[in-house]
């Protein structure tokens, strides 16, 4: 359980997160909201990339704000980010491998959890081959073992599905639904895509304009008339 | 430690080369905002120039005829370079754009040591006009070069000032600074601002080349390298403000000269530029969070 | 979805010994081969004169090994790794009059020393801006420069800085008595140069160098993999610091009198030039860039063609590699090499098909 308290942001006359209180209790959890609602910005004070000006996190009974921000992957906090970061020079391995040993989860089980991992998310390709050679699926795939490798708490999903067609975006969708299961980690789920949201997540929070307008049962959040009129005035009227 | 009678002359010359200091730490200042460029190349185009007016002067040709080519070939060399070279490295990080301007002053670099090789240890010099005259100050000399210097340095940066807060082409230049993109879909002409502070910074290059090449030496070497401690005035006030620049460069000028009587210092304070940028770069960036997202201009 | 069986496929299709492809092996004997050709070979071979220039070669492929493991595998820029090759070669000469003891013992102690000295100074430059430490190495390069010009060089004098300003005569730095003359020097510099890239690969090849491509990839992204980015950089500090240190004992065994190099700024903008004209991130590199830095300027001394050529043609070739590299600084190899590595095994190829089809 994750316990976010009057989180607030401000940056330069902006107040990008704005009292954001929420918990997000287990399993796979979904956080929307128009662009610049302030989504990444919640992520980015998780990884410790932004400092909140006032608020909060208590996540698992840690306060996570206190920690400084690389030993958080130790504690077991993963994250993906919108764009793509699988990196070309290494293999498949050694990329998952990198989140793994600077998680320092020991080195004996590395092996072990890395192909458990990849195994996992359903990369096919050899493990030992250049990320170079491949297509978005698999470079995203990558991007989520190495969410999922070992034992994290806390796995943060920052559009994982971003660039890929459908039938993709099932499958990842089928993963991210398992992570809770498969790791005992809370997931939080960050996209634009609300039916891979609500084929995922068992609960969403709602931000606009850095406020926390609904959260709560997927299906009620998506069928609340105060997210749409909040996406209305942003995302095109289908 | 040497009287204060001692110090005098050392704080008119010190105070005059903070003043070209000045006028080549704001020309760099506005480019980089501008262009998000960090004009490295700054003294090899002026040390070119200063040759040039030198050969001319050599030949025979009016003095000042000389200086106006020296302003016009710097002006012309960066401008030239940021056509050519500003588009295809815009979108890049301004580590490879800096980079960029070393390719620029190892070519000038290459060509000033074949064409003014300093073999034979001839050495070569420019006075201006304004070297022979000037005043007293109570009891110390004061040349006009030394006070066009100083109040060189002082009017470009009051003028920049104000051309950057009250003009069109300023703001354009300002809001460019700090998106280059967004300016654009607000109807900048992006390109046409560009070239202007391309323009401005090689005609600053220009002048601070010959100001400096008479009151230190005109060696390309040195010339050259001269624009490390501009640059450390520019880094001290973070490439940013152009204020925080003139004082920066000033104090830097002063030290430098004022440490020349005092014997057991005197050697070192060719350091002076680079200690001073390093502490101050240092102090100021203990406060920074490193933000790996967004990067400020 | 914990799906034992799927690991079991993924192990069966990923030995236990991962085995060295056909590529790798091939690699490992042209390596091999040049190598031991260098050694032995090449000094017959060439005259003194370029004897000494190779020696220099040598020294200098290390110091471009050093640039190019913080600009291609990190992607720091330091514009001052020259001035890290006077501070080396001058403690290496301190030790050399101040003491008998042996030349590696010197050579480490250099790299020591200058890798305590590198670190120092980066460490708090490193929590900036690649911009910001690319000037600040810039400044401090060109504080060093003029440090040494007031201390100068070692010249077997006493007290700290060993050196004796009236001395009319000026000892030579000392050689390795197995290595005294200059082509048995050359193969000194060639073995100890073959160690620095072998220390370089070893951290390449395992985790420093993975954490290096993730943090050049982004450092966002490191940060959340839960690496400790200062760290990191740091060590790619203290590891080029400690080549080049060990270069500058080289040189100094090299040249025996220091002050007839000038160490001068310039230089070390022309070091990064002629980095990122080899290619930056490849091994490889380095060796192209002490080629471009000391084997052209000799051969063009040779026939009388000012050097000046030369300082034009890195300035081009940077601007050239930068406008048309993709990836920033560190490209994985400079198109043209690429292009040129390519036309040649074409050549080849077809040399070796006319060949076969005339038999």
């Amino acid at each position: 359980m994750i316990e976010i308290d009057n989180l607030t942001v401000r940056y330069g006359g902006v107040t990008s997160l704005d009292g954001m209180s929420v918990v997000f209790e287990a399993g796979t959890c979904g956080l929307i909201g128009p662009n610049g609602a302030g989504k990444t910005t919640f992520f980015n004070v998780l990884s410790g990339f932004v400092r909140p000006a006032e608020g909060k996190v208590i996540a698992f009974g840690t306060d996570l704000l206190s920690m400084a921000h690389f030993r958080r992957a130790r504690w077991g906090l993963r994250r993906t980010f919108q764009t793509e970061q699988a990196i070309d020079e290494l293999s498949v391995f050694d990329n998952i491998a990198l989140a793994h040993e600077h998680a320092k989860l020991g080195g004996t089980s590395r092996r072990q959890d890395v192909l458990a991992a990849i195994s996992f998310v359903g990369i096919g390709v050899d493990p030992d081959s250049p990320v170079s050679t491949l297509g978005v699926r698999d470079r995203r795939l990558i991007e989520v073992a190495r969410a999922v490798v070992g034992r994290p708490k806390l796995v943060l999903l920052d559009e994982p599905a971003a660039g890929l067609p459908d039938e993709e975006t099932e499958h990842l969708g089928a993963v991210i639904r398992g992570i809770p299961e498969h790791t005992g980690a809370l997931t939080i789920l960050v996209d634009h895509d609300m039916s891979l949201v609500s084929a995922c997540c068992d609960t969403t929070a709602v931000l606009d304009f850095g406020k926390l307008i609904a959260a709560g049962p997927t299906a009620e959040v998506l069928r609340d008339e105060r997210v749409a009129r909040a996406y209305l005035g942003t995302a095109d009227i289908q | 430690m040497p009287s204060w009678v001692d110090f005098q002359p050392f704080i008119v010359t010190g105070l005059a080369l903070g003043g070209v200091y000045a006028l080549s730490g704001v020309g760099l200042v506005v480019l980089y905002r501008a262009t998000g460029v960090v004009y490295l190349a700054f003294g090899a185009v002026g040390a070119m120039g200063a040759l040039i007016a030198w050969s001319m002067a050599n030949a025979g040709l009016p003095g000042w005829l000389g200086w106006l080519v020296c302003v016009l070939f710097s002006a012309a060399v960066t401008v030239a370079y940021g056509i050519v070279f500003g588009p295809p490295l815009a979108g890049r990080d301004p580590l490879v754009k800096a980079v960029a301007t070393i390719g620029l002053t190892l070519i000038l670099f290459g060509v000033m040591d074949l064409l003014w090789t300093t073999s034979g240890g001839e050495s070569r010099s420019i006075t201006l006009p304004t070297d022979n005259s000037g005043f007293m100050i109570g009891q110390i000399q004061v040349n006009w070069t030394q006070v066009i210097g100083l109040a060189v340095g002082i009017a470009i940066t009051v003028v920049t000032g104000a051309f950057l807060r009250y003009t069109k082409l300023g703001t354009a230049m300002r809001a460019m600074a700090n998106d280059r993109e967004i300016s654009a879909t607000l109807g900048v002409p992006v390109r046409r601002v560009e070239a202007a502070a391309w323009l401005g910074c090689g005609v600053l290059a220009g002048v601070a080349g010959l100001l400096l090449a008479d009151m230190v030496a005109l060696d390309a070497t040195t010339l050259t390298f001269l624009v490390i401690s501009s640059l450390a005035a520019a880094l001290i006030a973070r490439l940013r403000s152009i204020t925080l620049t003139f004082a920066a460069a000033i104090v830097i000028g002063l030290v430098h000269d004022l440490l020349t009587p005092i014997l057991a210092l005197s050697s070192y304070r060719d350091i002076t530029p680079f200690v001073l940028a390093a502490v101050a770069l240092f102090v100021l960036s203990r406060h920074r969070v490193t933000s790996p997202s967004r990067e400020d201009a | 979805m914990a799906d034992t069986a799927g690991v079991a496929t993924t192990v069966e299709r990923h030995p236990a010994l991962r085995r060295p492809r056909n590529g790798t092996l091939v690699r490992a004997c042209v390596v091999a081969a040049l190598f031991l050709f260098t050694l032995f070979a090449l000094p017959q071979l060439l005259s003194l004169y370029f004897v000494d220039a190779m020696t220099q070669v040598a020294v200098y492929s290390m110091v471009a090994l050093g640039l190019g493991v913080l600009v291609g595998r990190v992607g720091m820029v330091s514009l001052g790794q020259v001035a890290v090759l006077a501070i080396g070669a001058w403690v290496a000469a301190r030790i050399l009059f101040a003491t008998t003891l042996p030349y590696p013992v010197v050579l480490l102690a250099a790299g020591a020393i200058t890798m305590v000295l590198g670190t120092l100074i980066g460490l708090p430059a490193l929590r900036m801006r690649g911009l910001y430490l690319a000037l600040i190495t810039l400044m401090l390069a060109g504080a060093i420069t003029v440090g040494l010009t007031t201390v100068n060089f070692p010249n077997g004098g006493h007290g700290f800085l060993g050196y004796n300003g009236s001395s009319v005569h000026i000892p030579p730095i000392r050689r390795p008595s197995i290595a005294s003359s200059d082509p048995a020097y050359f193969r000194y510099c060639v073995v100890v140069a073959a160690l620095m890239f072998v220390l370089a690969y070893a951290h390449i090849a395992t985790r420093p160098g993975r954490a290096w491509a993730a943090i050049r990839q982004s450092e966002s992204a490191a940060l959340a993999a839960g690496i400790n980015i200062t760290l990191y950089k740091l060590w790619a500090f203290a590891l080029a610091s400690f080549i080049t240190g060990v270069a500058g004992g080289a040189l100094a065994g090299a040249v025996r009198y220091l002050y007839s190099i000038g160490f001068p700024t310039q230089d070390s903008i022309t070091l990064l030039a002629v980095v990122l004209m080899g290619g930056a991130y490849s091994l490889w590199g380095a060796i192209v860039a002490a080629l471009l830095l000391q084997l052209l300027p000799a051969l063009l001394n040779n026939w009388g063609v000012s050097a000046d050529w030369l300082t034009i043609l890195f300035g081009i070739g940077v601007l050239q590699v930068l406008t048309t590299a993709p990836r920033g600084l560190a490209d994985q190899v400079p198109r043209d090499l690429a292009r040129l590595g390519r036309l040649i095994r074409e050549q080849l190829r077809r040399a070796a098909a006319a060949r076969g089809g005339a038999q």
